[in-house]
């Protein structure tokens, strides 16, 4: 029986401190209970309402630190409506229900557009860039390839598309558009600036692939599929315009017309694209004119 | 006189001379972490008094009039941990209702002050001083909730200064701050043998 004395000593200790603890415990727990109902904040139930609109992708592309941030601005200031990319015009007509707002339409969704078609095989290079893998860096460096407007294919758009939308695809950015938000994060990143975010007023769209300022020579001499201004497009449509040896699609005019169709076959290099969820692959240039004989 | 003689000299001793965070190296992650401006620095170092000396005082009590009569001195750290953490919990409840600004600034480091080893380091220095009375301990973790803050002030201070200085690349960022930091309690080592 003696050598049980300790253990029961120490077992009498053992019950007093779970007691004491739990009485300390309860104690705490009654005064920060008490205070919980003291202080509580009363917090604006709209704000959980509109965060509860949002898409919580915590994208950023309002310009507010995740959803909940632009939640609390919106309902601060309503003009800030419409600033949810990846919402879209959905979230932006059940936040002004919340609101009690009216709002106009606001267009179509915002998607980006990639002005250059040509894969790594299609371009000219004078050397192998071996710097650091960004476009950032080697847009930098003057000659890294022969086209200074093209896309440099080492994907900083890519690693900043929160949604996996971007992937580069043999040296050429393309965007997944069955995944693509709008949030406009890769027309940021891009050094050159060929990613232009447009509103697509229809699932695909008509779209002059290329960024070349130089002249139809010089552009023919370092890409095969660049735009060589020769202005074929603009005499078919109006939608089109040739500037600065380039031309462009005026996308607020598009309309998948004859006129256009017409444009879209007689591009000689075959610059003029669909881009859009169910795009149709690009045309292959037509085989260089012989020059003609006079 | 005898008591406000002692308590001054404790007072003053706990701020320069035994200073947690200089002498003892404690509570240095929000030194470290919330030193970037001063203002904010100020009220971390007032957040970090306010629940120390709150919780010094309550250790204390909870120590000799609960614990030590009836021996189980062994509970100490889980009753001390456990003040520590209400009255951190009453802390951050208060700055959400009535300073959201501050209590957005702080982050994550508010209900870090929970483990804050300065706190708890503080309750647990009270008993090896041999903290006689309840006003000798509210004196003294007041004090030591005052060196904090002083030591964090010092120190944000001198980081806003060091973002106009040139300084060598390897050493940016941290490296530098905790330099300065070691060149801090060098410097408040001067303190030591002044009581």
């Amino acid at each position: 029986m003696m050598i049980f004395a300790p253990v029961v000593g120490m077992a009498n200790g053992i019950v007093l401190a779970g007691l004491i603890m739990l009485g300390l415990s309860l104690t705490f727990a009654i005064i920060l209970l008490v205070a919980s109902e003291k202080f509580k904040v009363p917090v604006d139930p709209r704000v959980t309402q509109v965060y509860d609109i949002l898409p919580h992708l915590d994208c950023g592309a309002c310009g507010y630190p995740g959803c909940s941030g632009y939640a609390k601005a919106v309902i601060a200031d309503p003009q800030l409506l419409g600033k949810c990319a990846p919402g879209g015009a959905d979230a932006a007509n059940k936040i002004a229900a919340v609101l009690n707002l009216q709002i106009s339409s606001s267009g179509p969704a915002q998607r980006p557009i990639v002005h250059c078609r040509a894969h790594t095989a299609d371009r000219t290079f004078f050397g192998v860039y071996q710097g650091i893998p960004s476009c950032t860096s080697a847009n930098a460096l003057a000659n890294v390839q022969a086209c200074k407007f093209g896309c440099l294919g080492m994907g900083d758009c890519t690693r900043a598309c929160k949604f996996d939308a971007l992937h580069v695809v043999d040296g050429l950015a393309t965007v997944d558009y069955a995944k693509c938000t709008g949030c406009g994060a890769c027309s940021k990143a891009c050094p050159r600036g060929l990613i232009q975010m447009v509103p697509f007023s229809h699932e695909n769209m008509m779209v002059v692939a290329c960024s070349s300022k130089e002249n139809g020579k010089n552009t023919r001499a370092f890409c095969q599929v660049g735009c060589i201004g020769c202005g074929l497009c603009a005499k078919q449509s109006d939608a089109f315009a040739v500037q600065d040896n380039l031309a462009r699609m005026d996308y607020a005019k598009f309309e998948p017309n004859g006129q256009n169709e017409t444009a879209y076959n007689k591009c000689p290099t075959g610059v003029i694209v669909y881009r859009g969820k169910s795009a149709p692959a690009p045309r292959e240039p037509k085989a260089k004119q012989p020059a003609p004989t006079s | 006189m005898e008591l406000l003689y002692t308590l001054l000299l404790g007072f003053v001793s706990v701020v320069l001379i035994n200073n947690l965070v200089f002498t003892k190296f404690l509570g240095i992650c929000p030194y470290i972490g919330v030193s970037g401006r001063i203002d904010m620095a100020f009220g971390m170092g007032l957040a970090v008094t306010f629940v120390m000396t709150l919780s010094g005082t309550l250790t204390w009590m909870i120590d000799h009039w609960l614990l030590m009569p009836l021996g189980l001195e062994v509970a100490r750290y889980v009753a001390f941990i456990m003040v520590i953490a209400a009255a951190v919990q009453l802390v951050e409840m208060y700055l959400k209702k009535f300073i959201p600004s501050l209590y957005e600034s702080f982050g994550i480091f508010l209900p870090l002050i929970t483990t804050n080893c300065a706190v708890l380091g503080l309750c647990l220095f009270l008993v090896v001083w041999g903290t006689g009375s309840l006003i000798e301990a509210v004196v003294l973790s007041f004090g030591g909730g005052i060196g904090f803050t002083i030591a964090i002030c010092i120190m944000a201070g001198i980081r806003e200064n060091m973002r106009m200085v040139d300084v060598p690349e390897s050493l940016a960022g941290a490296p530098i701050t905790l330099i300065t930091a070691g060149l801090l309690a060098l410097a408040f080592m001067g303190f030591a043998g002044m009581i």
